[in-house]
C-alpha cells in the first residue's frame, strides 16, 4: 500500500457504476491509460449487490448524517493562479428515506447474532426514521444474500448480452434464465403463457384462447410488414388499439402489462408492437422467456467490465476520494484532479459519475427518483413444483398517476438468497416516498409474518420475513447542460434508470467513448495471450473443437481471426 | 477417455511476490526476469492428470486489482482453490498473506482449497521468514504450504498437485451446472424455439 499512484493518465473515471465500468474497460482495451476510482469501499455504486453486512453498513452510512469528513489535506492552496476548480461532493445524496422492517424472530432462520441488534438498536435510538420492529438475523445465514440495489434483468438480444459476448467479458459472469413471467389479476397471481409451448400447455387458457394469442403474436413478430394492419390505429394507445383486435380481455391483459410490460396509458400502438416484437425476438435464446439474471446480482456486471479494464492495466483504487477537479482558466478544460492525499493526477479526459458532483454542480438539475423494496420471504407468490423458480411479475398501478410496480422474485439457485427463503424486488418511478409507493403492492401479495403459527389453514400469501424501503435517485434522463460548469473533456455518467434492461447503460457508455476515443472500435475482443505466447499449442487437446471461429468474432481484424477465444473455458 | 474437470484457481498476494511468475512457469514452463505488471494475461489453463480424472485448471491473475486493495469479489467466485503467494525474502508480504486469506474467507466460496506458495526460495541467504512459521500458519487455517522458485521452477508443479489432491471428488449428484448460463457466442443458435 506504500504504493503511490502515478501521476499521469489519459483517463480518469470516477464511480465504478455499470457506464462507468463499461467505459473504463473500452478506453483502457484501446490503449488509454485508466484510472478508476470509487470513493466507496465496494465496486458499482449504486449497481451494487451487497452481503448482509455489507447492506449493514451501507445502511448506516445513508442513515447516519454525519458527513464522515476524513482529515483530508486543503486542496484550495494546490491550486495555481491560472487556475479555478471544481469541488467534488464528498457525501452520496443519491438515497432517502431508508427504512428496514423485520417481521418476528423465526426459529428456522436464526437471526441472532448480536452486532446486528446492536447496530439496530443504536439506529432505532437514533434515528426515528429507522423503524424496526424486531432484529432477527444470523451472519452465517445471510451473508449468502446478494442485495442489490437495483435489479435488472438482461433482454437476451439486448445491448448488455450484445456487448458482454462481444468483448468476451461474459466470461467472467454465468446467468440464469428467468423462468416464469407472472402476471396480477382479480387479488391472483398467475403465469402468463408466452412462448409457442407455454400457449399450447396452458390450462387457463381455452383452445379459441390459444389461437387467438397466436395469431396476434405471430402477427407483432412481423408487424413491420403489414402496416396496413396497424395504421389506423397509431394515433390511439395500445391498450385502445388491443381491444380492437381479436382478444378476450384475458389475453388483452396478458399482452399489455406481462408481454409489453407497459401500461393503458403509457404507450403508442406503435411502442406497443415494438415492445412485444422485443420480448417475442427475446424469447428462446436461452430458455422459454427473454430474461437472464446474472448469478450473485447485477452488482457483479460492473465488476467484470473493471476486470476487463484492468486486465489491459487499467488501474483500480477503491476507498479513494477526488476531491476537486482543476480547470485551467484559458483553455476552459479540466486538467487535473486533486485526490484525497493532495495529489495531483493530470488527465486529458475526465469521467465522472452524477452522485460525486457537489450541490454546485447541480442546482439546475432536476432528477427524478426510483422507489425500491426488497423483501425476504418464505415462499413463492406462485407455488409449483420446483421451489426454484426465478419470476418477474408486473403489478399495474391502481390510481392514475401512479406507475406500474415491477416485481422480481429470486430463488437461492441464483446465488442470492439462502435456501427456503426468496429474495424479491419490487421497483417503480417514484410519486412519493418508496414505502407509499410500494407498500400496497407488498400488502396485496404478502402477509407479515406473525409468531403465531395458524395450524392446520393454508396460508396462500407468502409470508414476509424482512422488508427494507428506499428511493434512490435516477439521474439517467438529465441533459449534461443541466449541469453547471462543466469542461468540454468532463463527461458525466448517470446513475441507473428504472428500466428493466440495462440499454441505457450501453448506450450512454458507447456515446460517451465514442467522444473520448472517436473512431475507435468500442470493446472489441481480445487477442488471446496464451495463443500469441504459444504457438501450435499442444496442451489443449479440445483445440480442435474451439477452432470454430464464433460469429462474435467475424468482424476482427484478420490477425486475430485465427486466435481462439480465450477464456472460453469449456468450448 | 477421462473426464475433464475444469477447476478454477484464483492468485492472491502482494504485487511483485512473483504471482504471475508462478502460472507462467507452471503453464509454460518459462520464467521472464523482466516480467511487467500483470497486463493483458489475465487467465491462463493447464491440464494435468489426477487420478481417474484430468483437472483442468484455470487459473485467474488479479490483474493488478490488488495493488491499492480493490480486488473485486467476483474475482473469487466459484473458486475451487486459491494460490496465495508471499515472498519468503520479505516478512511484510507474509504479514498481508493473513490479510489474504481473511478476505478469501469473506468473498470466497466455502470449501475452498488455499494453497500457500512461499515464492523465490531460490533466495534463501536473504530469507526472511522462515519455512517453520509459514508451516505453522498453513497448518492453523488447514491450507497446502510449500516454497518455491519459479526462477529455478522449484516446487511448482508440486504445489498444483497439492491442490489436485485436495479436491474432493465430484460428487456425481452434482453433476452438470442445473442450468446455468454461460454466454458465448456459438449459442446465437438457440437450442429451443418459441
Amino acid at each position: 500500500m506504500a504504493d503511490n499512484l502515478p501521476s499521469e493518465f489519459d483517463v480518469v473515471v470516477i464511480g465504478t457504476g455499470l457506464p462507468e465500468s463499461i467505459i473504463a474497460a473500452a478506453c483502457s482495451r484501446s490503449g488509454q491509460r485508466v484510472l478508476h476510482v470509487d470513493s466507496r469501499s465496494y465496486y458499482g455504486g449504486n449497481w451494487a449487490s451487497f452481503s448482509f453486512s455489507g447492506l449493514l453498513s451501507w445502511l448506516k452510512e445513508h442513515q447516519e448524517n454525519s458527513d464522515i469528513v476524513n482529515e483530508c489535506p486543503p486542496w484550495q492552496e494546490k491550486i495555481l493562479e491560472n487556475e479555478e476548480a471544481i469541488a467534488l461532493s464528498r457525501k452520496d445524496k443519491t438515497i432517502q428515506h431508508v427504512e428496514v422492517f423485520c417481521y418476528a424472530r423465526y426459529e428456522k432462520y436464526l437471526f441472532t447474532i448480536n452486532y446486528v441488534h446492536d447496530f439496530l438498536f443504536t439506529c432505532l435510538q437514533k434515528k426515528p426514521a429507522v423503524r424496526i420492529y424486531m432484529a432477527l438475523v444470523a451472519t452465517s445465514l445471510l451473508d449468502m444474500l446478494k442485495i442489490d440495489l437495483v435489479t435488472k434483468l438482461l433482454y437476451s438480444r439486448g445491448l448488455l448480452i450484445d456487448l458482454l459476448i462481444k468483448s468476451n467479458v461474459s466470461r467472467y459472469a454465468e446467468f440464469k434464465n428467468i423462468t416464469r413471467i407472472l402476471a396480477f389479476r382479480e387479488g391472483r397471481v398467475e403465469q402468463v403463457p408466452c412462448s409457442r409451448a407455454d400457449v399450447f400447455n396452458s390450462k387457463q387458457l381455452t383452445m379459441v384462447e390459444k389461437r387467438m394469442l397466436m395469431k396476434f403474436l405471430t402477427f407483432c413478430m412481423e408487424y413491420e410488414e403489414h402496416p396496413d394492419e396497424y395504421k389506423a390505429y397509431e394515433e390511439i394507445t395500445f391498450y385502445e388499439y388491443l381491444k380492437t383486435q381479436k382478444l378476450t380481455p384475458n389475453l388483452q391483459y396478458f399482452v399489455l402489462h406481462s408481454i409489453a410490460m407497459t401500461s393503458e396509458t403509457a404507450s403508442s400502438t406503435i411502442d406497443g408492437l415494438r415492445a412485444t416484437k422485443n420480448f417475442l425476438h427475446c424469447l428462446g435464446r436461452y430458455g422459454n422467456t427473454p430474461f437472464l439474471f446474472p448469478l450473485y446480482g447485477q452488482g457483479e456486471l460492473p465488476q467484470c467490465f473493471c476486470r476487463m479494464c484492468a486486465v489491459f492495466g487499467g488501474i483500480y483504487c477503491l476507498r479513494h476520494l477526488v476531491q476537486c477537479l482543476v480547470v485551467d482558466k484559458e483553455s476552459g478544460k479540466c486538467k487535473a484532479v486533486i485526490d484525497q492525499f493532495g495529489q495531483r493526477i493530470i488527465s486529458k479526459h475526465f469521467l465522472v459519475e452524477d452522485s460525486y458532483f457537489s450541490e454546485n454542480t447541480c442546482s439546475h438539475v432536476q432528477y427524478r427518483q426510483i422507489s425500491r423494496a426488497v423483501l425476504i420471504t418464505d415462499r413463492s407468490v406462485l407455488k409449483t413444483d420446483s421451489d426454484q423458480q426465478i419470476s418477474i411479475l408486473t403489478v399495474p398501478a391502481e390510481e392514475p398517476g401512479a406507475f406500474a410496480v415491477r416485481v422480481i422474485e429470486l430463488c437461492s439457485s441464483t446465488m442470492t438468497c439462502m435456501k427456503g427463503t426468496y429474495l424479491v424486488h419490487l421497483t417503480c418511478t417514484s410519486s412519493k416516498t418508496a414505502r407509499e409507493d410500494l407498500e400496497p403492492v407488498v400488502q396485496k401479495l404478502f402477509t407479515p409474518y406473525t409468531e403465531k403459527e395458524i395450524e392446520n389453514e393454508e396460508v396462500e400469501k407468502p409470508r414476509l420475513l424482512w422488508a427494507l424501503y428506499f428511493n434512490m435517485r435516477d439521474s439517467s434522463d438529465v441533459s449534461r447542460n443541466s449541469y453547471n460548469d462543466l469542461p468540454s473533456n468532463v463527461y458525466v455518467c448517470s446513475g441507473p434508470d428504472c428500466a428493466l434492461g440495462n440499454d441505457n447503460a450501453v448506450k450512454q457508455a458507447e456515446a460517451l467513448f465514442q467522444q473520448i476515443c472517436p473512431n475507435e472500435d468500442f470493446c472489441p475482443p481480445p487477442p488471446n495471450p496464451e495463443d500469441i505466447i504459444l504457438d501450435g499449442d499442444s496442451l489443449q487437446p479440445e483445440a480442435s473443437e474451439s477452432s470454430a471461429i464464433p460469429e462474435a468474432n467475424s468482424e476482427t481484424p484478420r490477425e486475430s481471426a485465427n486466435l481462439r477465444n480465450p477464456e472460453e473455458p469449456s468450448e | 477417455m477421462m473426464a475433464i474437470r475444469e477447476l478454477k484457481v484464483c492468485l492472491l498476494g502482494d504485487t511483485g511476490v512473483g504471482k504471475s511468475s508462478i502460472v507462467c512457469r507452471f503453464v509454460q514452463d518459462h520464467f521472464d526476469h523482466n516480467i511487467s505488471p500483470t497486463i493483458g494475461a489475465s487467465f491462463m489453463t493447464k491440464t494435468v492428470p489426477c487420478g481417474n480424472e484430468l483437472h483442468k485448471f484455470l487459473i485467474w491473475d488479479t490483474a493488478g486489482q490488488e495493488r491499492f486493495h480493490s480486488l473485486a469479489p467476483m474475482y473469487y467466485r466459484g473458486s475451487a482453490a486459491a494460490v496465495i503467494v508471499y515472498d519468503i525474502t520479505k516478512q511484510d508480504s507474509f504479514h498481508t498473506l493473513k490479510k489474504w486469506v481473511k478476505e478469501l474467507k469473506e468473498h470466497g466460496p466455502e470449501n475452498i482449497v488455499m494453497a500457500i506458495a512461499g515464492n523465490k526460495c531460490d533466495l534463501s541467504d536473504i530469507r526472511e521468514v522462515p519455512l517453520k512459521d509459514a508451516k505453522e500458519y498453513a497448518e492453523a487455517i488447514g491450507a497446502v504450504v510449500v516454497e518455491t522458485s519459479a526462477k529455478n521452477a522449484i516446487n511448482i508443479e508440486e504445489l498444483f498437485q497439492g491442490i489436485s489432491r485436495q479436491i474432493p471428488p465430484l460428487d456425481p449428484h452434482e453433476n452438470g451446472n442445473n442450468g446455468t448460463i454461460k454466454l458465448k457466442p456459438t449459442s446465437q443458435a438457440g437450442r429451443r424455439c418459441c
